[in-house]
């Protein structure tokens, strides 16, 4: 469902450096799978994550979505994908309703059924309480519930998350967390990015750790802790690793 | 958080039979964005300043009045038009218009725009639609309190020419904004001004073929020949106007905001923003 390949994507700094933010990242994710994407900051996931988005573009290098290349055909790609950015990015003067009804409209989600969708994920996401208020007087939690309903308004089989639980305090990474596994259990292919290992290690069916720009390790649990080992040691043996 | 099974059927994932996701039009979604740029106008600061520029050259033309004596209805038309299609305009143009891009930036939403379909496009073509709608609508509003006290022979007589000379202005303006919000949006501003400035009162003032690429030109020609002044001006004048019929001049700002349009959306589909520019 969500598939990189060779991926790299370079910058050009301002002082004339390149910068090489991914450099080569593999990776893919099938349906009914969360895998997390794990680094320090810097290590490239979120510029991995703009480019399956289609906000960036890769320097070479493949990043598909159920199929669409997000060079090639990233109106395709945005079509099969939500996006959850660490920056909730929620409107302050429009209501839950009223942001999810717009970006409904925006994704081109038909009239007869928008309604009855965002109906849904207000329900589904908390959100009836607070679905008329404006969102600046709304909590964390309560802001980035509407982010997520945001990128689900379509009905996306793939999402793309970044740092989703960074402003949220536990009971809200516990809920957004087991949301985010019934989803999954749906069928969709979910890709997160976080800091917070503890809070996935017995969530994601995979890891994919990146560091300086490249893939340091992947796999299960198992295969990333080793035999007894928690994620976080795992973790920094991949990233200690590779920086030897 | 809801969290039982009953999200499973109710956010059902598309299997190999069910419906295709929606991919909408481009139309669709230029509107969506133009309703959601408009209720963000529809803010008390911003009808506060709204108010104050449908106030504003209704004002000046009042301590105009007491200035002058005799017929005044010339000077009155040239107050107007400096005002309403031109300052009024591109005020207003200059705060709807110039942070398309940047405000999204700021406020951390340009990313969930720009992961729609036609995100990118509709949010500049949206937000284009709402900076003419709402500058238009400011500008009339302006403009009919302006001829009620402007103390003309027949002050409605004016009101088509000059309602047409805002249309074409905001049209071409906003349309001319549209390139640096979308080039440098961080400094969309300075560089809306820079080409005011530059392309629309050093160019367009020009005698030369460059002026011919200027809103300006085609609102001056239309202004002088909706009043009829054309066989008045002086020979020096003559070369800061372009005798071209009415239709000519209006096909030239649409062709002239279409062409400026087509670029700057070609632009903003190519902009890559790295993280570290976003709010």
């Amino acid at each position: 469902m969500i598939e990189v390949l060779d991926l790299v994507k370079h910058y050009t700094a301002a002082d004339g450096q390149i910068v090489r933010a991914v450099d080569g990242v593999s990776f893919a994710v099938g349906p009914g799978e969360m895998v997390g994407l794990l680094g320090a900051n810097g290590a490239g996931k979120t510029t991995t994550l703009r480019v399956l988005a289609t906000l960036l573009r890769p320097t070479s290098g493949t990043a598909r979505v159920a199929g669409c290349d997000v060079v090639l055909d990233p109106v395709g790609a945005r079509c099969q994908l939500g996006y959850v950015s660490a920056t909730t990015g929620v409107p302050d003067r429009l209501t839950p309703r009223e942001i999810l009804q717009s970006f409904g409209r925006l994704h081109g989600v038909a009239a007869e059924t928008l309604d009855d969708r965002v109906e849904q994920l207000l329900g589904v996401l908390d959100l009836v309480s607070c679905a008329d208020r404006p969102a600046g007087r709304l909590s964390s939690g309560q802001r980035q519930r509407v982010s997520v309903g945001r990128a689900l308004v379509h009905n996306p089989p793939a999402l793309v998350l970044d740092e989703p639980t960074s402003v949220l305090d536990v009971f809200g990474s516990r809920d957004l967390l087991a949301f985010l596994a019934n989803l999954r259990s749906e069928g969709r292919a979910i890709l997160l990015s976080t800091h917070r290992l503890h809070e996935i290690e017995n969530r994601c069916d995979r890891f994919v750790i990146i560091h300086g720009g490249r893939v340091a390790a992947q796999g299960t649990r198992a295969q990333v802790a080793g035999p007894g080992g928690s994620l976080e040691q795992g973790f920094f043996a991949a990233v200690e690793g590779t920086r030897a | 958080m809801t969290t039982t099974n009953t999200i499973g059927t109710m956010l059902q994932q598309p299997a190999d039979d069910a419906q295709p996701l929606p991919r909408g039009t481009l139309l669709a979604a230029v509107l969506a964005v133009a309703g959601f740029q408009l209720r963000r106008l529809f803010t008390l600061p911003r009808l506060a300043i709204a108010a104050l520029g449908v106030l504003f050259p209704a004002a000046v033309l009042l301590a105009v009045r007491k200035t002058l004596s005799g017929s005044m209805d010339g000077t009155v038309v040239v107050i107007l038009y400096a005002l309403i299609p031109e300052a009024l305009c591109m005020l207003g143009l200059l705060v709807t218009m110039c942070p398309v891009v940047a405000d999204e930036l700021e406020r951390g939403t340009w990313a969930h725009i720009a992961v729609r379909p036609h995100g990118r496009r509709a949010l500049l073509l949206g937000t284009f639609l709402a900076a003419v709608a709402w500058t238009a609508a400011v500008a009339i509003l302006a403009l009919c309190l302006a001829l009620a006290v402007s103390g003309m022979a027949h002050p409605w007589k004016r009101f088509p020419l000059f309602a047409a000379l805002v249309g074409l202005s905001c049209l071409g303006r906003a349309a001319l904004f549209a390139l640096p919000a979308v080039i440098v949006p961080k400094r969309a501003l300075v560089a809306s001004v820079g080409v005011a400035i530059v392309v629309e009162y050093l160019a367009g003032f020009l005698p030369a073929v460059v002026n011919q690429l200027t809103v300006s030109l085609r609102l001056r020609s239309l202004l002088v020949q909706g009043m009829g002044w054309g066989r008045q001006m002086p020979a020096g004048m003559q070369l800061l106007i372009d005798t071209n019929p009415v239709w000519i001049q209006c096909g030239a700002v649409v062709l002239l905001a279409g062409v400026l349009l087509v670029a700057s959306v070609l632009i903003l589909d190519r902009r890559q923003f790295p993280p570290s520019e976003e709010g």
